[in-house]
């Protein structure tokens, strides 16, 4: 075994350039999957937190309720199941944020903007007062007061609205009639826009009032998980608790979860009594770009395939050149007393070392790639939703690696096999060309 | 007991639709400790009777005896073992493994088929070996390095490396001049002497001719009646 090694090993290096090229083929072949699976991966778990951060949770309760005039009101009070639900699970959620919401036009002087409003309890939810980026003013000073707000820079300058000043939000009230509230301008924050997220936090208790709910309650109940690949499981379990609302025909209940949908205009499709709940996850909504990126991943698997057809075909073309150079070695290896198989081990020993050694380089490189474009600052406001802090981040899967390394050996290996073969079956004497 | 037996061979080989006869029933013995030429013009049968001792070819009628053991009819697999434990064998070119040192083409058969002797033992060995074919200096020497002489030193001492009891040389010499030719020749008589391993070459050169114990002349394919 080791005269096969070393013998294989050495030979490798006879024809550098040779060997070279093919390795570089197998190296870039490596690289190429490395990076695209590397910058896949990462890409899905920076969609998937700017999405958790900007959608505020990785599991998403919403409840509704039906009113005597029939409309469907997005609403949660106190809820023993509910609260029992979160008590059991406390060791896996970070953070529970409870808010209520709606769309509203804020009005300044003559100016009007149509806007997402936030009613949130800023004492529960430090998560928010961490990750906003306050631009003019303070959380705390919005904090003071009840009927203060933080809006967006955007909308600030569309309006042309200072610090200190206030604004009138025109809403709908959950049972569906005409309210206005005044707002004190406390904060700017910075816009998630780029998140597809543009949103006004005020007080939900002021909110609440606005949509005519009970400063207590709540329109959506959203947990950040310690490990987000829980989610689906504790949405389960939620969901096997909880009384569910009907799942309507046009997929709008999902919608209603995330604060996404109309609300309380959309009649029931079948009336229920008391609260029913819909229940998603980050996961639910990552759905679609998770399909995008699998179809990322088939196009650079595709690739792949095709540089294994190239490795394929140079590796036998290699190897049948190999083979022809070196008929009168084996002839000679074989008149010494070198049996067959071994004569195709030391081929295929070769390939499987070009392999490898190309396989190495090309997650060498790889590596070294990754790192260099993850130290770049991505300034390009389209990619933020992709990006970690405006840097882009690579993931790798050690098994997908594996699996790599094992496809890319394999088919060195499936390639040498006829060349290392036929090497193998020559009679030794025509291997030798006729005479000792 | 002879070491060689060959009884009425004859090898005919099919070049497109002609049959050429190259050896034409040949009978011979070798003795143990011998040290033979086989001798004759180009085109004779040296290469193709060699061969088959050699067991790298098969006669087309006859048989060939080694060590009484009959050939025909051995699979590949059991050649293969044949060569490897009672041949040794020089090349005309020597073909030395190029990727490996000195030390490690002359190591080179004692890593193929189960060991021969232990570790200790094989250190030794090569020791001599290396010391009887004087290239002491040169064991970590690639093949390319050597001059042609220095390496059919080297495949003298690979021929040996296993103890056959036979060592095959088809015109051991061909490929350097004479008087390194003569110092080769010399070094197989020594080894000869040392070892008693019989040795069978082949050579159209009289002046290494006449360093043979026994001569075999051939002219198309067959045996010469010795005067
Ligand atoms: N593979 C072969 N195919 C056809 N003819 C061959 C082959 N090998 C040898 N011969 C012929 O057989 C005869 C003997 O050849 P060989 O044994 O090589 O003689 P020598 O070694 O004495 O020169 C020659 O006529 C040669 O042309
Ligand atoms: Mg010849």
């Amino acid at each position: 075994m080791r005269t096969v090694l070393k013998t294989a090993v050495r030979s490798v290096f006879r024809q550098k350039r040779r060997s070279l090229l093919l390795a570089g083929a197998i190296a870039f072949g490596m690289l190429m999957i490395t990076l695209m699976n590397g910058f896949t991966e990462g890409m899905l778990t920076n969609v998937r937190d700017n999405l958790s951060h900007a959608l505020g949770g990785h599991v998403f309760v919403s409840g509704q309720e039906i009113t005597e005039t029939g409309r469907v009101v997005s609403r949660i009070d106190f809820d023993d199941r509910l609260q029992t639900l979160l008590e059991t699970n406390s060791a896996e959620i970070a953070s529970i944020t409870r808010r209520s919401q709606t769309f509203g036009t804020v009005v300044f002087g003559s100016r009007q903007s149509a806007q997402m409003l936030y009613g949130v309890d800023f004492q529960a939810e430090e998560r928010l007062r961490t990750s906003v980026a306050v631009t003019a003013g303070s959380l705390e000073a919005v904090m003071e007061d009840d009927q203060a707000i933080a809006l967006p820079d955007s909308l600030a300058q569309r309006l042309g609205v200072e610090l200190g000043e206030t604004v009138l939000i025109r809403l709908d009230t959950v049972t569906g009639q005409r309210n206005v509230g005044e707002f004190w301008v406390r904060a700017f924050i910075e816009d998630q826009a780029e998140l597809g997220m543009s949103a006004a936090f005020g007080h939900r208790a002021y909110v609440n009032t606005l949509l005519n709910l009970p400063s207590d309650s709540y329109q959506s109940l959203n947990l950040f998980l310690h490990d987000l690949f829980a989610a689906d499981k504790m949405a389960d379990q939620f969901r096997d608790v909880l009384p569910l609302r009907p799942v309507g025909e046009d997929g709008d209940d999902q919608a209603a979860a995330f604060g996404f949908g109309p609300f309380g205009q959309q009649q029931a499709p079948e009336p229920w009594d008391g609260i029913r709940f819909t229940i998603a996850t980050i996961n639910d909504i990552m759905e679609p770009i998770e399909a995008v990126v699998l179809v990322l991943d088939r196009l650079s698997l595709g690739v792949f395939a095709v540089l294994l057809v190239i490795i394929v075909v140079g590796i036998t073309n290699t190897f049948r050149m190999i083979v022809l150079e070196r008929t009168k070695e084996i002839g000679t290896m074989r008149a010494l007393g070198m049996q067959r198989p071994t004569v195709r081990r030391i081929f295929l020993a070769e390939a499987a070392f070009l392999g490898l050694f190309g396989g190495v380089v090309g997650l060498g490189l790889a590596l070294g790639a990754m790192t260099v474009v993850s130290r770049l600052t991505v300034a390009e406001p389209g990619l933020q939703f992709f990006l970690a802090q405006g840097r882009f981040t690579f993931q790798l899967v050690p098994q997908v690696v594996l699996l790599h390394f094992a496809i890319l050996t394999f088919v060195c290996l499936a390639s040498a096999y006829w060349p290392a073969r036929s090497a193998a079956d020559l009679p030794p004497i025509k291997a030798l060309g006729g005479h000792l | 007991m002879s070491i060689v037996e060959l009884r009425d061979v004859h090898k005919v080989y099919q070049l497109g639709k002609t049959q050429v006869p190259a050896v034409r029933g040949v009978s011979l013995q070798i003795d143990v400790g011998d040290f033979v030429s086989i001798t004759g013009p180009s085109g004779s049968g040296k290469s193709t009777i060699l061969n088959m001792i050699g067991c790298i070819d098969t006669p087309t009628q006859g048989e060939v005896y080694i060590q009484g053991q009959c050939t025909s009819g051995l699979k590949d697999r059991q050649l293969t073992v044949l060569r490897h434990r009672t041949l040794g064998f020089i090349f005309q070119s020597f073909n030395l493994i190029p990727v490996l040192n000195v030390l490690e083409n002359i190591e080179f058969p004692l890593l193929l088929g189960k060991p021969i002797m232990d570790s200790g033992a094989k250190k030794d060995w090569l020791e001599y070996l290396v010391e009887a074919v004087g290239l002491h200096e040169h064991i970590r020497h690639r093949p390319s390095e050597l001059s042609g002489g220095q390496r059919q030193r080297v495949a003298i001492a690979r021929a040996l490396v296993t103890k056959p009891h036979i060592v095959l040389a088809d015109e051991p010499t061909a490929n350097l001049d004479s008087k390194t030719g003569q110092s080769i020749v010399e070094l197989m008589h020594k080894m000869n002497e040392e070892l008693n391993t019989t040795f069978i070459f082949s050579t159209h050169d009289p002046s290494i001719v006449s360093m043979a114990h026994h001569v075999i002349p051939l002219l198309d394919g067959q045996v010469v009646s010795q005067p």
